[in-house]
């Protein structure tokens, strides 16, 4: 487990800098030829570059020849073919890169590949994200991040399947009491609904989710202080008087800090590996082959 | 080397590696209770779906899943996610997106493969190259033949049917199943850490995620599979499958030891699901050693699970047709297998009625009578079982499959037939009643068992029972507080009264806001009448005869219902000798079947519509289409097909026409189940 991580380690810092490797001594990039299909459209072409380049950075650090897994695999493979071989592992092994198998192995193709995209992605220490960066990441991002707004509101509510044909009636009559209170609170008002309270505080995502968008819409513009009503829904009618609204915020980090550094570390990850692969796919020099 | 050494070893590595590793995140877990903004004494609803499967789990990969736990949590927040079959660019072909967010979700990977996976597809692992990872790999190319796919599937997940003796890691895990165990458990640490990245611990409280697996012995095809929840963050080193601990009191002591005595902040319990695919075995009157219950089992599995899993993608486990009560009701739902093998098979065998809640309920009253103890003493929950990433995906209107069934779905092109297999549907949620969305509440509240679950619409139910409620409580604005203060919620249990007096029981529901009107309320009662026990459905609010209906051509609803109802009922046979149960479930009208939706808006001709040849083409795995799935008498809408056909015994008729002796409900009525209130008499 410890060993590929140190070698991460390393491939952070060695790996895919070849852009100044090859800038600072002013030499040419490696040269790769690409085969294709006649008909490959310009995104397989991309595709098969990319793979190109990553095995033949793979290749470059001697992985086809030092992996235990690619040794172990093309040990295995000899011995399908030399079942009776008296040779020892090392030999089978150096045998097989005499063979060129590793060039056109499936499976080592799969882990040189692999590997080569885990660097691409790997994370050097020194670029983990701290307590800084996280909080200029969240205060930056603060629409991922941020908290729907919340209103605390009175509401009194007159069941439809309770009143039948006298809910409208019964609704101007409300209407007329609830007008009357002034800033007295609406105690033993209307009609029970379960989770309703006479005041309470939501979302307007959460009124929307419960009792649809019509009373979602008037919690949302309604003015403090004021009954707005009757608003319909399939249960009923319902009145409502806003009497706080709390505006939406982006929590502190101590608090979300888990939530930010996910968000960040998956950036942080495609932006190294699109900068690497960018910067491949710069010095090397791709001739594209079709096959006809 | 003795293979629980060598695990232990394994974790211990792993446990250092994970700290020197700098993945720490470093930000305190403060969860107090009380902290939401909309913290409610009086407890409120909450809608989750605590089983749900992702690409890590082995079936759902087989069937082409690419979505994460991370993917999962965005569905549940609201987001779109993408779905297989994916072209061969890797380029997805469905979309697929909530109506509303859930509240929380717990995800339920298999356990078993956690590390199987990894090491199949991580060649830095030794196993890599193992024969059976690179059949799996190889199942993974788009040109793989669908007959190959399904044989690599069964070849290992075929390991959960062995017998609890044979049970074992596959070979590719290596020697002391090393392999597989050291990635099982850096798999564990990346659930419980995405479980903890998507957790609201702002005061908005907008999203609680659980980590937790699910435990997947079905030996011989017969599930016994158990979701393990944890409360919060602090969790078991590794998540103990059936091939680690195989069978539930294995597991219990694990959990036990590994967790809830470990005096840390560990808490877990374990959700029971899918009963009806048991055989009948899931509530055995014996032990997995063969020795009858002991108390001290039946002490344990009442303390480690709570509550049960009512209804998922996988059918109903409340009652069978034609059991020894009379009821309507208990053909929702209910799919033609009796285990999980033959379900995966699409092999039709009666479901035994010992699989089913009502046998369960009855026989925990025997047993409590005799050891004092109930083992069966569950509150409800109800989930989807998704293979896909979506939890909490229940519209029947846009239902995609779940793939729970071992459909290898990604390699079909985009099916121009039905998404899933017609018998089973896109199952259910859970609802609780608690006092904020946070771990502490909604976990306190499965502990309690203030739940219940619906087949998927929203409606709300609260129930009380007690012996002295105001008979005018339905209408009282302050009924949650004064039904509280007199008596017990669902989940809860009635004391013995000293006066001779029957117990009371209010409910109220309101209809989901999306989704038909309600019905009517029943209260289900059961008792123990010596050795035997009896069931009664009482109807206490609503109109059974309310005419309401639907056009099965057009999915129109017809007719009246009610947007809420409330339902006050005192027990008019009540014997305070006798044990007894009792749940509410509420109806709403009826509305389409999801294969009745899907077929009312699909052009299909049952004018030549050849039985033989549809078959031929699902044999060889080949799309199937709407006139093969539309037309087909076990979906219900090819009436004039099965209009002379003699189901007195279905045995003896051609294999078309036997289909139309068991179809599926072209119309449902959605409902929801309440954690039962028991009543104990005195000892």
């Amino acid at each position: 487990m410890l060993r590929p991580l140190i070698h991460f380690f390393l491939i952070g810092g060695l790996l895919f800098s070849a852009k100044a490797v090859y800038e600072r001594s002013r030499i040419e990039g490696p040269a790769i030829t690409v085969r294709v299909a006649a008909d490959a459209t310009d995104a397989n072409v991309e595709a098969a570059i990319r793979e190109a380049i990553l095995l033949n950075e793979a290749r470059r650090y001697h992985w086809d020849q030092t992996d235990p897994i690619v040794y172990t695999h093309l040990i295995r493979n000899m011995r399908f073919i030399e079942p009776v071989s008296p040779d020892d592992d090392r030999a089978l092994f150096r045998r097989a890169l005499e063979m060129n198998m590793e060039a056109h192995d499936p499976v080592v193709r799969a882990r040189l590949l692999y590997r080569a995209r885990e660097a691409l992605t790997f994370v050097p220490d020194d670029q983990m994200p701290g307590s800084a960066e996280l909080e200029k990441h969240r205060i930056t991002h603060g629409d991922r991040f941020e908290r729907e707004k919340r209103v605390r509101f009175q509401h009194v509510f007159l069941s439809r399947s309770k009143r039948g044909a006298a809910l409208s009636a019964d609704a101007r009559e409300m209407r007329e009491r609830l007008a009357e209170l002034g800033d007295t609170a609406p105690a033993g008002l209307g009609d029970p609904l379960p989770g309703l309270r006479p005041e309470q505080s939501a979302t307007p995502s959460e009124l929307k989710d419960d009792y649809g968008p019509e009373l979602a819409g008037v919690v949302q513009e309604a003015v403090l202080g004021a009954w707005r009503g009757p608003v319909s829904s399939v249960y009923g009618l319902h009145f409502v008087k806003v009497i706080d609204t709390e505006p939406a915020y982006v929590p502190p980090l101590d608090v979300i800090g888990a939530e930010v550094r996910a968000d960040r570390l998956r950036e942080i990850r495609k932006e190294l590996r699109e900068a690497r692969m960018a910067a491949l796919r710069d010095v090397y020099q791709v001739t594209i082959e079709r096959a006809p | 080397m003795p293979r629980t050494f060598l695990r232990t070893l394994v974790a211990l590595a792993l446990t250092v590696v994970s700290f020197g590793c700098g993945e720490d995140s470093g930000f305190s877990a403060t969860d107090d209770f009380g902290r939401c903004a909309d913290f409610d004494p009086l407890r409120q609803v909450f809608w989750g779906d605590t089983h749900v499967h992702t690409e890590l789990s082995f079936d759902a990969n087989m069937q082409g899943t690419r979505t994460s736990s991370d993917d999962a949590y965005r569905f549940a927040r609201g987001e779109p996610i993408a779905l297989q079959p994916y072209n061969e660019d890797g380029t997805p072909t469905r979309m697929a997106a909530i109506d509303r967010p859930l509240d929380f979700v717990m995800l339920s990977d298999h356990a078993e493969f956690l590390g199987t996976l990894k090491v199949c597809n991580d060649p830095s692992s030794p196993g890599y190259d193992a024969q059976q990872c690179i059949d799996y790999r190889a199942a993974q190319e788009f040109s793989a033949a669908p007959g190959f796919v399904r044989d690599v599937f069964v070849r290992i997940n075929g390991l959960l049917n062995l017998a609890p003796e044979d049970a074992g890691y596959p070979a590719l895990c290596g020697p002391g199943d090393a392999y597989c165990l050291e990635a099982g458990t850096d798999v564990w640490g990346g659930i419980v850490s995405a479980a903890e990245s998507a957790y609201d611990r702002s005061d908005s409280c907008s999203f609680t995620s659980f980590p937790g697996y699910e435990w997947s012995g079905n030996p011989d095809g017969r599930n016994l599979h158990r979701n393990v929840m944890f409360k919060n963050e602090t969790v078991i080193d590794f998540p103990y499958g059936y091939f680690d601990a195989p069978d539930a009191e294995g597991l219990w002591a694990r959990l036990v030891g590994e967790c809830i005595d470990a005096n840390n902040a560990c808490d877990v319990l374990t959700i029971p699901h899918n009963s009806n695919l048991s055989d009948g075995v899931y509530f055995e009157d014996k032990m997995a050693n063969g020795d009858p219950l002991t108390r001290e089992y039946v002490e344990l599995r009442n303390a480690m699970e709570p509550v049960i899993e009512i209804y998922q993608h996988k059918g109903a486990s409340e009652c069978l047709p034609g059991a020894a009560t009379a009821d309507e009701l208990c053909g929702f739902e209910v799919i033609p297998f009796s285990n999980l093998a033959t379900t995966n098979l699409e092999r039709i065998t009666p479901p035994d009625p010992k699989g089913f809640l009502r046998y369960a309920y009855g026989e925990g009253m025997r047993f409590e009578a005799s050891l004092g103890t109930n083992p069966f003493q569950y509150g409800i929950t109800a989930a989807t079982d998704t293979h896909i990433s979506a939890p909490g995906f229940v519209a029947e209107d846009d239902f995609k499959g779940h793939g729970g069934a071992g459909q290898p779905n990604r390699f079909l092109p985009p099916p121009p037939g039905f998404p899933d297999v017609e018998y089973l549907s896109p199952g259910g949620l859970t609802a609780v009643w608690a006092e904020e969305n946070a771990r502490d509440a909604i976990f306190s509240a499965l502990r309690r068992k203030e739940t219940f679950g619906t087949s998927g619409p929203r409606m709300t139910v609260r129930m009380f029972g007690g012996w002295d409620f105001p008979s005018n409580l339905c209408n009282a604005l302050e009924r949650d507080a004064q039904a509280d203060a007199a008596g017990v919620p669902m989940g809860g249990t009635l004391e013995p009264q000293p006066a001779s007096s029957a117990p009371m029981f209010v409910v109220w529901a309101m209809q989901d806001s999306t989704s038909a009107p309600l019905q009517r309320i029943q209260i289900v009662k059961g008792w123990l009448d010596g050795e035997s026990y009896q069931v009664q459905v009482f109807e206490i609010a609503g109109d059974a005869n309310n005419g309401a209906s639907v056009d099965l051509d057009t999915c129109e609803l017809q007719g009246e219902g009610f947007g809420d109802l409330c339902g006050f009922w005192q027990d008019p046979d009540f014997d305070p000798g006798q044990r007894a149960y009792y749940y509410a479930r509420v109806l709403e009208n009826p509305s389409c079947r999801w294969t009745t939706l899907q077929c009312s808006t699909a052009a299909y001709d049952c004018t030549d519509w050849d039985y033989a040849a549809c078959v031929e083409r699902k044999q060889n795995l080949l799309p199937s289409d709407y006139n093969c799935d539309c037309c087909d008498p076990a979906v219900g809408l090819n009436p004039a097909f099965c209009v002379d056909v003699d189901c007195t015994d279905p045995g003896l008729l051609p294999q078309a026409e036997e289909r139309c002796c068991r179809q599926v409900e072209p119309a449902i009525q959605e409902r929801a189940w309440t954690s039962p209130i028991w009543y104990q008499p005195p000892s």
